[in-house]
């Protein structure tokens, strides 16, 4: 008999349907062969499927991309937590998990929930001419840390932006932010990391280890709302709280099923 | 702000042998249509090459395929597998289903687990000037053919694995895509198929390659009816059978995903 699993898959830094991140979330009994977790994750084919099994009283964690297993997916985590705390343990308020990346914790507060991450520190970069060749224009600022970071004048230009992802590809470090001031907002951003294998990512938790520093400093102020401006959207709260930044967002069910894993996947790994 | 709709959704393998294999596709059978950008909503949030959706009419089913981007005329993988979802979960045992579709009526029937699709089959000619194929793989096949699609005959299995045509000169060879066969090893052909062009570098399983491989080596085995795997990294298994100017494409569907979606 084929083996069945649980799966559900929720949309993370959404405030309605078919926004934000999607994840799959596979709640475990026991680990699986990672063989199978990869098949899994290759068949989902959503950008990550969490994997989780329960050790005591917190859970351990760990994340696969239709390729490979990754160290760290802050939306999937997101999207991991709620299902914790909405179906396998409906009265728990914070989760412990751990992962490749040491242990997080994520805080459900109502409908919010919210992650502690390190702050990403960023440099600022004097040339800025390989990424307004990237954008196909020029931005006011640009700061280097885990990722670059350019800064614009206004929400319309971040909206405008076509990159050239061959040129942003050939560009240092993981992947490009655009950040400007938000309309209706305190920041806006997208973020685009094609030598990642990601064009544009819906939403990006890590992205806002860089974006809340600059902002707090520059707006004058540690609790800031922002969107990243994807083509699906997504919305964040984040409060910096010097070395680390709180990312918070809602998530939104789309999908519960059940899967059925063929025993001879089982069988071969095992 | 409207209410929340419930909607079953399954996620199939179609021309798969078992679960992980063939080519995956969501199914959600509707009780009366959505709006279109709900569709297309679902199929971008599903992420899949395909998602059908499927509402009863009559006897028959109607029945429209959306890619994550936007609507197609045509899919066969995704009709085999809403062919397995109605005679597994809806109407259990039917051996016979009619679809009306933006191409016109389908009909697929099925043999305990098989189910069989009947199209127009479509005959290759062959192309003199083998140049441009040799440049999109790197090497002379041994027979180039074209009918829509583009079609090397290579000498082995082993170089159709092999292969690693650059899909940027795929993408400049007249017709669309590039199929790659040769015989089989424990079957009577293999094939791979690019299509660059419909921004899939490589088709896990292809039932439209099959109405131009089916033909041509229908006559090169005097055969009409052959077994043929698509030896894509996922794999597919296809019966197909020449008839006339049509051919049978057969192929199990594995499940995978029986489940429920929240609109």
């Amino acid at each position: 008999m084929p083996c069945e699993l649980q799966i559900y898959q929720a949309d993370a830094f959404a405030a309605r349907p078919f926004s934000g991140n999607p994840a799959a979330v596979c709640p475990l009994d026991a680990w699986l062969p990672d063989a199978v977790m990869q098949a899994i994750a290759a068949e989902n084919n959503l950008s990550e499927t969490a994997f989780l099994v329960k050790i005591g009283n917190d859970y351990d964690l760990r994340w696969f991309t239709p390729a490979y297993e990754v160290d760290l997916c802050g939306h999937a985590t997101l999207a991991s937590a709620y299902v914790i705390t909405s179906y396998l343990e409906p009265l728990r308020r914070m989760v412990r998990f751990h992962s490749r990346s040491g242990p997080l914790e994520v805080t459900r507060d109502g409908e919010l929930f919210i992650m502690d991450f390190p702050t990403q520190p960023n440099e600022r970069v004097k040339d800025t001419a390989a990424v307004a060749d990237a954008l196909g224009t020029a931005p006011l600022e640009l700061w280097s840390g885990m990722d670059l970071m350019a800064v614009f004048a206004s929400q319309a230009e971040i909206e405008a932006l076509a990159p050239n992802m061959a040129k942003v590809a050939a560009l240092p470090l993981r992947g490009l932010i655009a950040t400007a001031p938000g309309e209706d907002c305190d920041f806006v951003s997208r973020f685009f990391a094609p030598g990642a294998g990601i064009p544009e990512d819906p939403v990006t938790g890590s992205a806002h280890c860089a974006l809340t520093p600059y902002w707090s400093e520059r707006l004058g102020k540690a609790r800031l709302r922002a969107r990243q401006l994807s083509r699906r959207g997504g919305e964040l709260q984040l409060e910096n709280r010097g070395e680390r930044v709180l990312i918070a967002g809602q998530v939104s069910l789309y999908m519960e099923g059940r899967i059925q894993v063929p025993e001879a996947g089982l069988e071969v790994a095992a | 702000m409207s209410a929340t709709r419930e909607i079953p959704l399954f996620q199939v393998d179609a021309f798969a042998a078992e679960t992980f294999s063939g080519n995956p596709a969501a199914i959600c059978p509707l009780e009366a249509w959505l709006p279109d950008d709900v569709l297309q909503a679902i199929a971008l949030e599903n992420n899949l090459s395909e998602t059908a959706f499927l509402v009863k009419n009559g006897e028959g089913y109607d029945l429209r395929w959306f890619t994550p981007v936007h609507e197609v005329d045509l899919c066969g993988h995704a009709t085999l597998g809403s062919a397995h979802v109605i005679a597994t979960h809806l109407e259990p045992g039917r051996e016979s289903i009619g679809f009306m579709t933006r191409s016109g009526k389908l009909e697929v029937t099925r043999a305990g687990a098989l189910y069989s699709m009947d199209f127009p089959a479509q005959v290759p000619t062959r192309v003199a000037d083998a140049g441009p194929f040799a440049a999109a793989l790197g090497a002379p096949p041994l027979e180039a053919w074209v009918a829509g699609k583009n079609m090397a005959v290579l000498a082995s299995q082993a170089d159709v694995l092999a292969a690693t045509p650059d899909l940027d000169t795929v993408l400049a060879l007249p017709g669309d895509g590039l199929i790659i066969t040769a015989p089989g090893e424990d079957c009577d052909f293999v094939s791979r198929y690019f299509a660059p062009h419909g921004g899939i570098p490589e088709d896990p399983v292809t039932g439209s390659a099959h109405c131009v491989l089916t033909p041509y080596w229908a006559e090169r085995l005097g055969k009409s009816r052959m077994t043929a795997r698509q030896v894509s990294r996922r794999g597919g298994e296809l019966t197909v059978e020449l008839r006339g100017d049509r051919v049978l494409i057969s192929g199990r569907v594995a499940p995978y995903l029986e489940g429920r979606i929240f609109v």
